[in-house]
């Protein structure tokens, strides 16, 4: 049950063209990131920012909190308070029942994926319909998403042609994705008119004003939300903003960062409810409170979940979402996933390979790859390092810590790598670095040697 | 009334860091031209249609829809009638939709619809075409100009930057995912 990241990767990475596709694929989105940013002249003063307004907001989320449950209240929104995944499951389905919904629409949101929320209502006996179309491929895969903002980014047109074969009545082997999403157009039509209940997800609340905001490109929260009676808007805490015009610097970030577009095709400001029609906001704390608590990872509160830090990073290119086994995957993911568990997560924080990528492209500049660090230190003190890095790094830090033992083990290595045998230097059990690549052909001096050898030959 | 509400808000109050100023954001400005505006919208799958004024929007939308589309507006004829009231199988025939837009962004081809402007809250969505028109005289050239002149987010608002459109299957770009499947802007 729990697998740790190198396992499940290998899983993903056995399939090489699918592997190379996959990293492809995200780096051509990285690309249009870049871009698209480019288009703006003050990209870096707008990251900064909305940094800054996201540090703020943390330092002072109490009254915020307050504010915007006032604002809510006051323009007739139903404000509830959920500590964590059960509570929140347990008030959205107190509203359905009050409600008698049995069928209900969701559009995309990573905290009803994080609370388990489809499995919870379906044992309740209420249907749960994504309407992303990612969403709802995966739905009818059975799977969870592998990326935040591209949640069937590891399937092919074949993979999906297969699947709406299967629960659409496509016609056997249709890939393309213009007939496909036709498909799925039609079908969740269905769907949004019969739908009681909406549920969504928030990208931004806004103390000031009491509104929640939404931002999709398939339009589908929207009309989820407008046709049906009820609409539910689940939030985590850390999605406030102070002001209305706040949202001039973060709409400009989150499409670009996220996909290249200038802006996502539907910005939407539900404020009060539809005449006629309720509304309720669920604020949910779920361990967020607790990595406020935590100053060397509580910048991760920062993040808008626009998927950029994923699109660059050369581990999750390379093993794909699932592989995480987390909600939120990549590298944000694996910051905040210890919170949550550090024991089931401890393989998370060294799947990656520090190179800086993520913090790099990240719009709120969060300091990604430093907390990644710091993870690793926290497990490694709380005795969880996976076993494969506990050995080498203890015996690293005492050969690191002696300057002769240093030198002497360079030169064992380089001269046994030369006469040992491959079979035994690239043994699988003993050293996992080289199961896909070669190792380097050693060099006959170290640098050392080499900088004694100049300055001997130079007094000479 | 709820225990959790205390609770969390005592946590958080306990772990907030300390205070740190909130920025002033200035207002970034740029290119307000009809023709960034056109350029980004129609990258974006969405067109941008000139028109002589107001009055000449019947004539304009003769062209682009034939006159057999189930239309729905208060700028021109309309063929049906919808209310905030109005039944989703009547808003489910609705083939057009031709609301007015009252702020353009240049910079996105963002294009801001309050609700007083959209008859139904669901009508921009569910109709398969939508026609927005709008006055050049509110073309602003960043997000930041015109959340500024938003007095507030209303009810219910939103930006609209072309015609709805995923790119779920293997990163293809499909136009008219669930929303309307067209996006054509009217300006005057
Ligand atoms: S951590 Fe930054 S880059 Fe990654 S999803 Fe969050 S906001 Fe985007």
């Amino acid at each position: 049950m729990n697998h740790s990241h190198p396992e499940l990767a290998e899983q993903f990475v056995k399939d090489a063209e699918r592997t190379t596709w996959h990293d492809e694929t995200l780096w051509f989105v990285r690309q249009k990131r870049d871009r698209s940013i480019y288009a703006i002249p003050e990209f870096q003063e707008l990251r900064e920012l909305a940094s800054q307004i996201k540090n703020h907001t943390l330092s002072r989320l109490h009254t915020y909190l307050t504010q915007f449950e006032e604002a809510a209240r006051a323009n007739g929104v139903q404000v509830h308070w959920a500590a964590n995944a059960e509570e929140h499951n347990a008030i959205v389905l107190n509203i359905l029942r009050k409600h008698g919904a049995e069928r209900i629409v969701k559009s995309k949101s990573m905290l009803t994926e994080e609370c388990h929320l489809n499995p919870y209502l379906l044992q309740h006996g209420i249907q749960v319909v994504d309407t992303d179309l990612g969403e709802r491929i995966i739905q009818f895969r059975n799977e969870p998403p592998s990326h935040v903002v591209l949640p069937a980014i590891h399937l092919k047109k074949e993979d999906v042609g297969e699947t709406f074969h299967l629960h659409l009545g496509t016609l056997k082997g249709e890939k393309d994705p213009q007939t496909l999403t036709e498909a799925a157009r039609l079908h969740l039509r269905t769907k949004f008119v019969s739908g009681q209940v909406a549920i969504s997800g928030v990208n931004f609340a806004v103390a000031e004003t009491g509104s929640v905001v939404v931002c999709t490109n398939e339009g589908n929260a929207d009309l989820g939300v407008t046709l049906a009676k009820v609409h539910i808007a689940c939030m985590g805490i850390e999605k406030l903003i102070p002001r209305l015009t706040d949202l001039g610097v973060f709409t400009r970030l989150l499409a670009r960062s996220a996909t290249g577009q200038p802006v996502t095709t539907y910005t939407s400001h539900y404020t009060k409810p539809g005449p006629g029609k309720e509304m309720h906001i669920v604020i949910v704390d779920n361990g967020r409170t607790k990595q406020l608590g935590r100053p060397d990872f509580r910048a991760s509160l920062k993040c808008i979940r626009c998927g950029a830090c994923m699109n660059t990073c050369p581990v999750y290119r390379r093993s794909g979402g699932h592989s995480y086994d987390f909600t939120i995957p990549g590298p944000i993911g694996a910051i905040l996933s210890p919170n949550i568990d550090m024991h089931k997560h401890k393989s998370l924080p060294f799947a990656s390979t520090l190179c800086g990528s993520c913090t790099d492209v990240c719009p709120v500049k969060i300091d990604i790859h430093t907390q990644l660090y710091k993870w690793r230190q926290v497990i490694g003190e709380n005795n969880e390092l996976p076993a494969s890095k506990k050995w080498s790094m203890k015996l690293l830090s005492r050969v690191l810590s002696s300057p002769g033992v240093y030198g002497w083990g360079g030169k064992v290595a380089r001269e046994s790598l030369r006469l040992l045998p491959h079979g035994f230097t690239h043994a699988k059990a003993l050293n996992p670095w080289a199961k896909a690549r070669e190792m380097p052909a050693p060099p006959k001096q170290s640098f050392r040697e080499w900088y004694e050898q100049q300055n001997s030959n130079g007094k000479a | 009334m709820s225990t959790s509400r205390e609770s969390i808000l005592a946590a958080v109050r306990a772990n907030q860091p300390e205070e740190v100023p909130l920025p002033t954001v200035p207002i970034y400005s740029g290119e307000a031209s009809l023709e960034r505006f056109t350029e980004v919208l129609r990258s974006i799958g969405g067109e941008v249609v000139q028109v002589a004024g107001p009055e000449h929007l019947e004539s304009a939308l003769l062209q682009l829809f034939p006159a057999t589309y189930q239309c729905a507006s208060t700028l021109v004829k309309a063929t049906v009638a919808v209310d905030t009231q109005t039944p989703t199988d009547i808003l489910e025939a609705v083939d057009l939709a031709v609301l007015q837009g009252e702020i353009g962004v240049a910079e996105n081809g963002a294009i801001w619809l309050p609700e007083q402007n959209m008859l139904n809250r669901a009508l921009p969505f569910i109709t398969q075409h939508l026609v927005l028109v709008l006055d050049q005289r509110n073309l602003v050239a960043t997000m930041h100009e015109a959340y500024a002149q938003l007095p507030s987010a209303g009810g219910y608002g939103v930006f609209v930057a072309g015609p709805s459109k995923t790119a779920d299957i293997e990163q293809s770009l499909v136009i008219g995912a669930h929303g309307a499947r067209s996006l054509v802007v009217l300006v005057y």
